[in-house]
């Protein structure tokens, strides 16, 4: 391989890395009764429908609620902010929250998808995972 | 149908047992609730054990340990509701009038199995992003200090009436009361929780002998205790994002229960709730119904769920006093509620005690609002 470096996904079932390096969360969408969720189903809660159609979900969500985790495995370096982030599409997605001093967290702030390292694979290949950082929206 | 009841109850000590197993625990419980029925071993006809982390045939040693080798044994892994489980199953045989004398065991041997923070499976996309269990309970606690204005200090009431409940418990891991200011001044494990607001990693088991209303006539039993609804629900896949501060899979699986026995939140005299981390407690007994959402830190305030209160809820020192041994957790609870309510325990007993409840929810999957919850009423 020559060239530009390939980013690799630490899940590609829930995320999605392209090629330009933008990335997107993956779910489903019931074409049923319009229901979303994260990650991918088989089938609706809801309906019970089957016909689910993979989708990218917007990239810009509301924290919901947080915390900060001082104990965790050993895969991750504590402390680290945990977020459980809504998204307009109906969804509640968690994921790491970066770029934000702890004090300044707070619940309601807007957050954006942010591709970062993270970890790698059994062979020491670096993978792109996902956290959340704050960022403006418009309108706002 | 026959009717469920309760004749023997058996624990060991809750604690950290360096020089036993799981099995070992399991059979020590178990022996102790035949004898505590005062019926024949060999009057078991069949065993359900419950355990999360001890491994395959984990309840077959046990019967190999206790010479009842040879009877239907079924493990059963629910997460922190697997004793619990264990606890419904035997009570369907019964039911079904497969059988008439049950036994149903949990045990765990946690100090050997693991250390740290309980995360989801690590399969789980949010195990994978950093999930842990304390993490996850904290940021409810975030929510609904938030939503309800629950101050830290109040939260913290709870792992100090626990704690204070436990000390009173021989059986209890922690045997020291502690303060408010122990509480906000230990580790903290994940922002606003700290290490006191967190149940134990513990070793220990419990038992309980079931039997139909034909065996209860045969062996007897003015101590029986019946066991009037067992409810077992899983969690349901959320459609669209909803409150985290309430728990429609507690407040379902209790509609299950209180509809089974007949017997409304009113009625309640005491509980066992799942409070593997102070603010659980909170989110516990409000799903039950037993308190209104938003009411109870204030009423843990004025003393209302003590022991001596309106409604005492965890008299046992509950997870964060008496241990949290996975698979035994929901067999130490309904324990717990039989011997109150046959006036078994001392300085810690509830005067005039008939109907108890005791709760479990164990496990958590993507999407899912908690994976196994169990009520189960007993009335004496
Ligand atoms: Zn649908």
């Amino acid at each position: 391989m020559t060239g530009a470096e390939t980013q690799t996904s630490f899940r590609p079932n829930e995320l999605e890395v392209c090629p330009d390096g933008a990335g997107h969360l993956l779910g489903s969408r019931c074409g049923s009764c319009g229901a979303h969720f994260f990650p991918v189903r088989e089938a609706c809660a809801g309906c019970m429908g089957r016909d689910l159609e993979t989708i990218r979900f917007s990239t810009t969500g509301t924290l919901y609620t947080f915390s900060i985790v001082r104990q965790s495995t050993p895969e991750f370096e504590v402390p680290y902010a945990l977020g459980y982030v809504d998204f307009s599409e109906g969804v509640r997605i968690m994921g790491q929250i970066t770029g934000c001093d702890f004090e300044d967290m707070r619940i309601g702030m807007s957050l954006a998808l942010s591709l970062e390292p993270f970890g790698e694979d059994d062979e020491g290949n670096p993978l792109t995972g996902y956290r959340f950082q704050p960022c403006e929206v418009e309108g706002d | 149908m026959t009717d469920v009841h309760i004749l023997g109850v058996g624990m060991t000590r809750f604690g950290r047992h360096p020089d036993s197993d799981a099995a070992d625990l399991g059979a020590e419980a178990l022996l102790e609730a035949v004898a505590d029925a005062g019926i024949d071993a060999r009057a078991v006809e069949a065993a359900y054990c419950g355990h999360v982390f001890q491994g395959m045939v984990t309840g077959q040693r046990i019967l190999a340990e206790v010479g009842l080798a040879g009877l239907p044994l079924t493990n059963v892994e629910n997460a922190c509701s697997s004793g619990a489980t264990a606890i419904r199953e035997a009570s369907l045989a019964i039911r079904a009038g497969e059988h008439d004398v049950v036994a149903a065991i949990g045990t765990e041997h946690l100090t050997s199995s693991f250390k740290g923070a309980l995360t989801p499976d690590p399969s789980d996309p949010e195990a994978a992003v950093g999930a842990t269990m304390p993490g996850v309970y904290a940021m409810r606690a975030r929510r609904y200090m938030e939503e309800f204005g629950m101050t830290r200090e109040q939260l913290a009431l709870i792992p100090v009436k626990n704690k204070a409940n436990a000390a009173r418990n021989p059986l209890a891991h922690f045997k020291t009361p502690i303060t408010i200011e122990d509480v906000l001044e230990s580790r903290p494990i994940a922002d606003p929780l700290n290490l006191h607001d967190c149940s134990p990693v513990t070793d220990g088991a419990a038992a309980v002998i079931v039997m139909s209303d034909r065996a209860l006539r045969k062996y007897g039993g003015d101590r029986a205790v019946r066991l009037a609804a067992s409810a077992l629900r899983s969690g349901s896949v959320d459609v669209e994002p909803v409150s985290m501060t309430f728990e429609p899979l507690t407040w379902a699986t209790a509609q299950d229960a209180y509809e089974r026995a007949g017997i409304g939140p009113g009625d309640v005299d005491l509980a066992e709730v799942h409070d593997c981390f102070s603010i659980a407690e909170v989110l516990r007994v409000e799903g039950l119904g037993l308190f209104e959402q938003g009411s109870y830190p204030a009423a843990v305030e004025r003393g209302e769920a003590d022991i001596s209160g309106r409604l005492p809820i965890n008299p046992s020192g509950g997870l964060i006093g008496k241990g949290h041994p996975l698979g035994g957790t929901g067999v130490a609870q309904v324990v717990e509620v039989v011997r109150q309510l046959r006036g078994e325990v001392g300085d810690r007993q509830i005067e005039g005690a008939r109907v108890g409840v005791a709760h479990c929810r164990g496990g958590k999957a993507v999407g899912i609002e908690g994976a196994a919850c169990t009520v189960q009423i007993l009335v004496r």
